[in-house]
């Protein structure tokens, strides 16, 4: 796909009204600050500081075994299990955050608004102006997970620094996140809302459609939790690259399914 | 050359509400067309069918050479167009808006800046250029979304209602506006408005719609043929004789009005109520206005005259 420049402005005016709309930028940054400063800190201080007997470390014996590496310290375990393990998958839910407040923004407020009318009347065909759209939703959305990593990577090394002297070493779990994770689930929460933005009114209800993209990543969650399995590396590329061929066809159903008259009714 | 072609043109919606029944027409480069009929008439659908953003249920139409169903994109590089319903962005001001449309219609950016500059002060939008879009009135919002369908020089020009909520003066500008376009560039317009008294101000040729039917299309000289009654006789007058009373019909004190196809029947009528004793003081023949013509043809089809 070759984004002209048409397409360009149209993709640089929706992230710039993005970032004027304080309604759109509040859970922009406060879920990000949340996944990337607030949880990590208290777990980080949790497993570093607390007296190890008073941490339950019960249930997640099964869990430690699956871990890779020899050590034994509890505390190197644990930190290693939240930070690469978990946190991974509460970060997944950034980028769904972050499309679907992006799309539905971007389609279905410019459709409240009447805005998406006028774009029609422009010389880009119906096809050239989503795809200039789901482009910025879904750019919007890798770099807003990008910069809450930074952030995570920031905090946590300076936490874990400050209080052992020693830095953390991310694992390989999360440039599969960063690379092929967020992109693919960024685009399935666009698509989601994009064929939902026919029927949904205002940008409330187009957002409750991702609910439905959480609800497999509380699975996730809660099937580490209780030690059913451990999330490692190749098991997280195989669901990327699920994800990233079910972005790849919903994305092609979309733009084979595009009339005007259906967008706009 | 011809601008706009359609025909048998229909639209039923999902609905089954049948918006428009078989539009049968054809527009002359550099006319101005008002497309005249009440809010609910189809004008509106038509305006979607004839740019692509509708598809019609039957019939087709051609605009410039292009159907607007196949090749809509296409179609928005050469036209202009402005309905109520297209709206532009609150939280950019009004350039910002002009700057952005001109580069999503592939204009350079110094070129962009130059026709957003010409078009604000052509518009009187000048002063409040810098404002956000949210802080402008019904009419100044109306005045910028001409300025956008105007930015990318079209040939053609779709105008949906494109003086509601415009004060008198601002009125008078946007007429100006599109007549000088018409007249200089050769800009075709079709303009559709419920405000008749407005269209015949700026129009060139007329189509008439009620129920998504056109009633009638031409010019006024060729409407006002249509309906029977082309003109008003208005007399004041006293000693009325009773026997005038099926012709005449008192509109206020000493005042009368009477139905007439020519002027030619004026002298008769005259001398015949000067006859009968009749005091005359002023007499005039009244053209019917559009209005007038309008209700002429509705009240013709509620009589069951269906090709007018």
């Amino acid at each position: 796909m070759i984004i002209s420049k048409m397409q360009l402005a149209i993709a640089k005016k929706d992230m710039g009204n993005m970032l004027k709309n304080k309604n759109l930028l509040l859970p922009l940054t406060i879920v990000p600050i949340m996944f990337s400063v607030f949880m990590p800190t208290v777990f980080v201080l949790i497993m570093l500081l607390s007296p190890l007997d008073r941490v339950d470390m019960e249930g997640m014996e099964k869990l430690f075994a699956q871990l890779p590496g020899n050590s034994q310290d509890l505390r190197e375990l644990g930190l290693n299990m939240f930070l690469n393990y978990i946190l991974p998958v509460f970060f997944i839910i950034i980028p769904v955050m972050a499309a679907s407040v992006m799309a539905a923004g971007s389609f279905v407020g410019e459709k409240e608004k009447s805005t998406l009318e006028t774009l029609f009347y422009s010389p880009l065909s119906l096809r050239q102006i989503f795809e200039a759209k789901i482009m910025a939703s879904v750019s919007l959305s890798v770099m807003v997970t990008y910069a809450s990593f930074i952030l995570m990577i920031l905090t946590v090394e300076l936490e874990v620094f400050l209080i052992t002297g020693k830095g953390w070493l991310p694992g390989v779990n999360w440039p599969i996140i960063l690379i092929l994770l967020a992109p693919a689930i960024s685009l399935i929460a666009v698509a989601l809302i994009v064929k939902g933005s026919a029927k949904a009114q205002t940008m409330e209800e187009a957002q409750q459609k991702s609910v439905f993209l959480v609800l497999p990543l509380a699975l996730l969650m809660v099937g580490q939790f209780t030690g059913l399995f451990l999330l490692k590396w190749w098991l997280l590329l195989i669901l990327g690259v699920l994800l990233a061929v079910i972005a790849g066809i919903v994305t092609k159903m979309i733009y084979g399914d595009l009339d005007y008259e259906k967008v706009l009714k | 050359m011809v601008a706009i072609e359609a025909s048998n043109l229909s639209k039923v919606y999902d609905t089954g509400k049948e918006a428009l029944k078989n539009l049968d027409f054809s527009l002359h480069q550099g006319e101005v067309f008002g497309f005249l009929g009440p809010n609910g008439a189809g004008k509106t659908t038509t305006i979607k069918l004839l740019t692509g953003l509708l598809t019609p249920s039957t019939g087709k139409s051609q605009i410039l050479g292009v159907d607007p169903s196949a090749e809509p994109a296409k179609l928005h590089g050469f036209c202009g167009i402005m309905t109520e319903h297209a709206q532009m962005y609150n939280l950019l001001s009004g350039y910002e808006n002009l700057l952005f449309y001109g580069e999503v219609f592939g204009l350079e950016k110094e070129m962009a800046k130059a026709r957003a500059l010409q078009l604000l002060e052509r518009l009187e939008l000048t002063d409040a250029m810098y404002q956000k879009l949210g802080t402008y009135s019904t009419g100044m919002r109306q005045r910028l979304s001409l300025a956008r369908a105007l930015l990318h020089s079209p040939q053609m020009l779709f105008l949906d209602e494109p003086t509601s909520g415009l004060d008198p003066e601002s009125i008078w500008r946007v007429n100006d506006l599109i007549k000088e376009m018409a007249k200089d560039e050769g800009i075709t317009v079709f303009l559709c408005t419920h405000q008749l008294r407005y269209a015949q101000e700026v129009c060139s040729t007329y189509g008439l719609i009620a129920e998504g039917e056109l009633l009638a299309k031409g010019n006024l000289r060729e409407l006002r043929a249509l309906t029977m009654d082309a003109l008003t006789l208005e007399l004041k007058a006293e000693n009325i004789p009773l026997t005038e009373n099926s012709h005449l019909e008192k509109v206020a004190e000493n005042r009368y009005e009477m139905k007439i196809s020519e002027v030619e029947e004026i002298p008769a009528i005259v001398q015949r109520l000067a006859r009968n004793g009749t005091s005359i003081y002023e007499v005039r023949a009244l053209e019917q206005s559009l209005e007038d013509i309008y209700f002429a043809l509705i009240k013709r089809k509620g009589e069951g005259h269906d090709h007018l």
